[in-house]
């Protein structure tokens, strides 16, 4: 049933691991159907985000809301079917095959003590296709490149069949295409009605892919709207601490780096 | 729809693949499994200084049964009473240590990782040579069950002690190797210090340390098959959610699975399994490191099937090997021994073979 409301809510949300604020006063909503980036340097909180998200983290105060519903009152089993998280990577080893890998997918919603069902199949059948793995169905996971395992933990995550897909570093180790082709699975996924968060450090994907951005910085969010508001020149530099050139071609925001770091020209290894 | 993808949809999503071919797989392998093992097992009681024939023995075994017990020839009673009960044990701790290593290995994402690993076997020897330090060993009626409950403490003990210092480290699957690792290193050089400095009476016990099967009671025999069975049955149960801790706990846990909880009860029932797999016959190496690995290279790693099929060929390694113990004349062999012997060069052609589509 959808509904008008946004789809993925958090309010006044704080998390900390011991006394030091890890995330504060964090408030944001997205829409059904968006696709919004986590964009901000290692450590300002991006992946803790996504585990208070999917409640592997509780947070200390707030409230996060999928769907209206107040994660808090879910179990794990009932979040898994309506939030899936894609990994970066996935251990390959224990010779699971491509098929096995995506069926477990299923997992939140197997009602029976061993087996998948004939929906399951076709739900498994269906994701490997429309990810263009199906031809590696009978494969073991760690014969593929890691672009066509990169579709394969998306198959695995779509099998779950969930309002909001969580991923963290997709593209981490993938060449420029593979890197691209993610971001276009993201987006048409978005298209078709899935709410997306991504967490990533390819800015330039990230604005021009995705419809809104929510530029964290130690913990709290500095910016969120669209590419244009969020990436300038001016937030990158105070966020990421260097200086950088923005641009914009054809609506779409490029990020160039031309400042330095305290290892450049001058630095103290020279 | 063009010729090519009709037949890579026929490949891909026909009646050979998928959960159905799964299905059928693991449905075939349980029923040809308990086909071998009734065939080994006839087999295995043929075996021994007694010359039984094969029908002879088939025929016992079934007068064993109709009559409850009580055959009237000489074979059948060797059959009955020595060979029977032996047999039985041999098969639920093949199965049992196969299993358990299957699942440790699962659990704590390690290759090397054997059911031993969290300390249950040092736990179970060091036990046992404290007790018969006693002297209570040699002289008591009550001997019988006194090395096999001494075992089974020594092991629950040895991994309780594992486990919290495991779980007071974070609990992470390494802290259990690390943690398993120590406390078995301790355990077993005290068990060294003691049999270095009492080496006289310890024969017996020396016996049970390298793993014999011989004189095995159908009292023993039964306790261990009925405990075994149990353990087995709730393992199998859970084994489509040992396949999500295959993906890591991270992921499992973006399943739905209480991850950490999950594996700590799989830990404890892998631990009292271990525990009754030592208890009456002494610490058997290789079938649990040897056996999973075997089963994985040859039908994957999805635990509905693998585990089914290491029940079977755990329990077939061990009575084959405990077969061959048997038809030595001159005394018995240590069947940890045998095992390796017979086990290793077949590993190897495996390894040599499948190495490269296996990774773990």
């Amino acid at each position: 049933m959808p509904s008008d409301g946004p789809m993925l809510e958090v309010s006044e949300m704080a998390f900390s691991y011991s006394d030091e604020g890890t995330l504060k006063n964090i408030d944001f909503e997205i829409m059904p159907g968006e696709f919004v980036a986590l964009m901000g340097p290692n450590g300002s909180g991006k992946t803790t985000m996504m585990r208070c998200i999917n409640k592997i983290h509780k947070p200390s105060s707030g409230k996060i809301e999928i769907d209206s519903e107040d994660i808090m009152e879910l179990s794990m089993g009932e979040i898994a079917r309506i939030c899936t998280t894609v990994p970066a990577d996935t251990a390959v080893d224990f010779s699971l095959s491509v098929r096995d890998y995506v069926a477990l997918g299923r997992s939140p919603f197997i009602k029976t003590i061993w087996w998948e069902d004939e929906k399951d199949e076709e739900l498994v059948n269906d994701a490997m296709w429309r990810m263009g793995i199906a031809h590696y169905a009978n494969r073991r996971l760690h014969e593929l490149s890691s672009g066509e395992r990169a579709r394969v933990l998306l198959a695995k995550g779509l099998v779950q069949t969930p309002k909001v897909i969580l991923v963290d570093e997709p593209s981490a180790h993938l060449d420029i295409k593979f890197k691209v082709q993610i971001m276009e699975i993201l987006r048409n996924l978005s298209r078709q009605g899935l709410t997306v968060l991504i967490a990533s450090h390819d800015i330039n994907l990230l604005t021009r892919f995705c419809d809104r951005i929510l530029l964290l910085s130690k913990g709290h969010i500095l910016k969120y709207g669209s590419p244009e508001e969020v990436v300038t020149e001016e937030s990158i530099q105070e966020v990421f601490d260097i200086r950088v050139k923005v641009v914009v071609e054809e609506g779409t925001v490029y990020v160039l780096p031309t400042g330095s770091t305290r290892f450049g020209v001058d630095g103290p290894l020279n | 729809m063009t010729d090519d993808e009709t037949r890579l949809r026929e490949e891909v999503m026909g009646k050979n693949v998928g959960i159905r071919a799964i299905r059928r797989r693991s449905t075939l392998i349980i029923i040809a499994g308990i086909i071998v093992i009734l065939v080994m097992y006839v087999y295995s009681l043929t075996m021994g200084s007694y010359p039984v024939s094969f029908q002879e023995s088939f025929h016992q075994m079934i007068e064993i049964i109709t009559t409850g017990g009580n055959p009237e020839e000489m074979s059948g009673k060797v059959i009955f009473h020595l060979r029977m009960p032996r047999s039985l044990l041999v098969i639920m701790v093949g199965a049992g240590l196969a299993v358990a290593g299957a699942v440790m290995q699962a659990l704590i994402h390690n290759p090397l990782v054997d059911p031993y690993v969290t300390g249950v076997s040092s736990g179970a020897s060091f036990a046992v040579i404290l007790i018969s330090l006693t002297g209570v060993v040699a002289t008591s009626l009550a001997s019988v069950w006194i090395v096999p409950v001494a075992a089974v403490i020594g092991a629950v003990l040895a991994f309780i002690l594992t486990m919290t210092v495991a779980e007071s480290a974070g609990g992470k699957a390494m802290s259990y190797v690390l943690g398993g690792t120590i406390i078995g290193m301790g355990l077993s050089a005290g068990t060294t210090l003691i049999l270095s400095t009492n080496a006289e009476d310890m024969h017996r016990i020396t016996d049970w340390m390298f793993g014999s099967f011989a004189n095995t009671s159908w009292e023993e025999a039964i306790l261990c098959t009925v405990c075994i069975s149990i353990i087995l049955i709730i393992i199998m149960i859970y084994a489509r959610k040992l396949n999500m801790m295959l993906l890591g706990e991270d992921q499992a846990r973006y399943l739905g699975l209480d991850a950490r909880r999950f594996k700590r009860n799989m830990l404890i029932l892998v631990a009292v399994l271990t525990a009754f797999c030592v208890a009456f016959c002494g610490v058997i190496g290789f079938v649990g490191l040897i056996v999973p690995h075997l089963c994985r290279m040859v039908i994957g790693g999805d635990n509905r099937v693998l585990l089914p099929t290491s029940i079977v060929v755990g329990s077939v390694v061990l009575l084959v090997a405990d077969v061959f113990c048997k038809s030595f004349t001159v005394g018995e062999l240590p069947i940890g021994a045998i095992i390796s012997v017979i086990g290793v060069p077949f590993f190897i052609y495996l390894m040599v073979k499948e190495g490269k589509r296996y990774a773990l």
